[in-house]
């Protein structure tokens, strides 16, 4: 990235948490103020609606003009492949500039204009070994994975996209998933991956968008790690399907079965003792997902009850522990215990607004009996989401 | 840790623009000494009521015969009771203005009661057939008091679940948009999603003029401008005679809401009728060209950027809220 680029963002980490503060009331306004000017921030920050509006504006012009030409030039195959070469050139050097202008810089347009570069850019290079080289297609899509790996983790580099990074993850688990002893490429590369990137968690010598990539690549080491161990997925070869030729299907040993079953199990308790004692939220959030498939998982194998009991049993114990927690969280001192509390301190309540709103948009996205449906089908309240949105039928 | 903020905190001490105590509790954040699991305990309650509610509803289809009809009706009603009881004897005194919840479980715990007698009454209906053909009504029932318990319970997830099911009730879901129902009875969705858009539309409206649970603003406007923009492009982009007039609508409709979002520092409406009135003016565009060609997509990239344009302008001059 630039300098002034970090520099940028370093001023605007020091004014999200001066806005906690003013939101929570912990400083006046005076002195937010005061803060904004010892950091000055020279850019235009819009609110996500604003970006996400002008990255999806952008993306369609590109894309429309993109088309456009392609259409009245008709190009043959090399011409295509050219197309796409200078458009990911055009794309790549606006958003460099975007990005250096204060004005710009944060408003969405550079970031969609360094994807659609990106992505402009692997779909030519896929043309060029299929089209012009004639690779095979197994070969190509090697050196397709390999080149999106750069791509995107370079871009990442540059222009400080979380996203990016975690493009570039998938590509790199997807390329060795191809490789032989795939699952075993996945077990060490994630686990490396998530320990190299932890180091650089808090590097004050990087930019806070690289530290956010960093997490971004901590959990795509550990999701990948457990994908790899997890009993399920060993059972019905999921990475196996990934191979360069048809899947080899061999019957794992059972001491296999067995390790594979205890790292399933040891995997997400790992990861939430590790997110405990660093007091990082997201390896947490990351450990109860974990958790979660980890008991799916035990459910697929080990029939301890009918589904429906299941379902009900353990939304009742997360309701149980969640109200457990934060009963004991409120009645520790002064309301923590070691170094967690239930408050909201000064996150945004924004976020918590956007999961309150959730069930409109869940709601809308599943079908509903309409008047004009006369048969006699009931879809019930409880069972999907949004109540009228429900699918259970009795 | 945030190494700038602990950096800044340690530099606004030292000048002075941060007090010793205010300093040392921000640093203790900052540091990540102290961490916030709120988001994640409201998390694990949403997920649990989810998979409650979802447990149950299979326990009542695959077992309905074997447990009886009265069982069902009856152990699902007192689990409801039980926890709107909770919640009533937890609750704030009424206001009109926003009240703030006494825990965070208390939503959740709302939540699942309000779900659990929805379920409950779908399933009397099933069994007893107490609306006879009218059953569908049994929605209207349920998101009457979906809305009451929003306003009685300042909840603004309830009162999402309301609107909801209100629309679900007149036949109204993203099918619309989606198209699977477009061949069914198109044209009598729409009408019903227009309707119930322009009403949630008004009640967001008076929510603000009559300082009645202002903050529900956001809710009902964002259902009811989805609802309006979303009947308003099916009909702009289906394929019947009177498409254009549905696009006639479409733009009027946009127009006046970016115009009203404009000056009331709404950008989130703004951007809806941006990016209904594209796609209804990208539709126009295309109209004339039915054989492929590039001149549309010229018209439409440059259409785009002059929708860019008015991004940018009205960004600099709206003053967001």
């Amino acid at each position: 990235m630039r300098p002034n680029s970090i520099a940028w963002e370093r001023a605007a980490e020091v004014h999200e948490a001066a806005q906690g503060w003013l939101r929570v009331g912990a400083v006046d306004e005076p002195t937010a103020d005061a803060i904004r000017k010892t950091f000055p921030d020279p850019c235009v920050t819009p609110s996500a609606v604003w970006r996400v509006l002008t990255a999806c504006v952008v993306a369609a012009v590109v894309l429309c003009t993109f088309q456009a030409v392609s259409i009245a030039f008709r190009p043959g195959k090399i011409g295509q492949q050219v197309l796409l070469f200078l458009f990911a050139g055009a794309s790549l050097v606006s958003a460099n500039l975007l990005e250096a202008s204060p004005r710009f810089a944060r408003r969405g347009a550079a970031g969609a204009a360094s994807f659609l570069g990106v992505g402009f850019l692997l779909i030519g290079f896929g043309l060029f070994l299929l089209e012009t080289r004639h690779m095979r297609f197994d070969d190509a899509i090697d050196a397709i994975l390999i080149a999106s790996v750069l791509a995107w983790a370079a871009s990442c580099w540059r222009w400080g996209s979380p996203l990016f990074a975690g493009l570039s993850a998938i590509s790199l688990f997807l390329f060795l998933g191809r490789l032989p002893y795939g699952r075993v490429l996945w077990t060490l590369a994630g686990g490396a991956l998530a320990g190299v990137a932890a180091r650089r968690l808090d590097e004050g010598s990087w930019a806070p968008s690289h530290r956010r990539s960093a997490a971004v690549l901590v959990v795509a080491g550990v999701v990948a790690a457990y994908v790899a161990v997890n009993l399920y997925s060993l059972d019905e070869h999921l990475l196996e399907e990934l191979g360069r030729f048809a899947a080899r299907r061999i019957v794992p040993s059972r001491g296999l079965i067995v390790l594979s079953a205890l790292a399933t199990a040891a995997v997400p308790l790992a990861v939430l003792i590790w997110g405990w004692r660093s007091r990082r939220t997201f390896l947490l959030d990351t450990g109860i997902v974990l958790l979660a498939l980890s008991l799916v998982t035990l459910r697929h194998y080990v029939r301890i009850a009918p589904l429906w009991a299941m379902l009900t049993l353990s939304g009742a114990v997360l309701i149980v522990l969640a109200l457990a927690v934060e009963r004991t969280l409120r009645r520790a001192r002064e309301g923590e215990r070691a170094g967690f509390t239930a408050d909201p301190l000064f996150s945004d309540e924004r976020r918590q607004h956007a999961l309150q709103i959730l069930p409109v948009v869940a709601a809308f996205t599943s079908a509903a009996p309409g008047p004009a449906a006369q048969e006699k089908d009931f879809t019930g309240g409880g069972g999907k989401f949004g109540g009228g949105g429900a699918g259970e039928k009795f | 840790m945030n190494p700038d903020v602990v950096s800044a905190i340690a530099r606004l001490r030292a000048e002075n623009v941060l007090s010793g105590g205010q300093a040392a509790l921000f640093d203790r954040v900052a540091r990540r000494k102290l961490v916030s699991v709120r988001l994640e305990l409201r998390a694990l309650l949403y997920v649990g009521v989810l998979l409650l509610t979802s447990g149950v509803g299979l326990l009542v289809k695959e077992h309905h015969r074997e447990i009886g009809p009265w069982a069902i009706a009856g152990g699902i009603g007192l689990v409801a009771a039980a926890c709107l009881v909770w919640v009533i004897r937890k609750s704030a005194p009424f206001s009109w203005g926003e009240v703030q919840s006494p825990s965070v479980a208390f939503d959740y715990i709302l939540l699942l009661g309000l779900l659990l007698f929805a379920s409950d009454l779908a399933y009397v209906e099933v069994q007893f057939m107490v609306l006879g053909p009218n059953w569908a009504h049994h929605l209207l029932v349920i998101g009457t008091v979906y809305l009451l318990a929003a306003y009685l319970w300042d909840s603004r997830t309830v009162l999402g679940l309301a609107l909801t099911t209100l629309a679900a009730w007149r036949g109204v879901s993203i099918s619309l948009i989606s198209g699977s129902h477009w061949a069914a009875d198109a044209g009598h969705l729409r009408f019903s999603a227009i309707a119930l858009g322009t009403l949630y539309v008004a009640a967001a409206a008076l929510s603000v003029l009559l300082k009645r649970k202002v903050h529900f603003e956001e809710v009902f406007a964002n259902a009811g401008l989805l609802l309006l923009f979303g009947a308003l492009v099916s009909g702009g982009l289906d394929d019947e005679p009177a498409w254009g007039l549905w696009l006639a609508a479409l733009l009027v409709v946009a127009g006046v809401v970016m115009w009203l979002s404009f000056h009331l520092g709404r950008s989130l409406y703004f951007a809806q009728g941006v990016v209904a009135a594209y796609i209804g003016l990208v539709r126009l565009l295309f109209e004339p060209f039915r054989n492929a060609s590039g001149l549309p997509f010229f018209l439409a990239a440059l259409l785009g950027l002059g929708v860019l344009a008015l991004i940018f302008a009205a960004h600099r001059r709206m003053r967001e809220r």
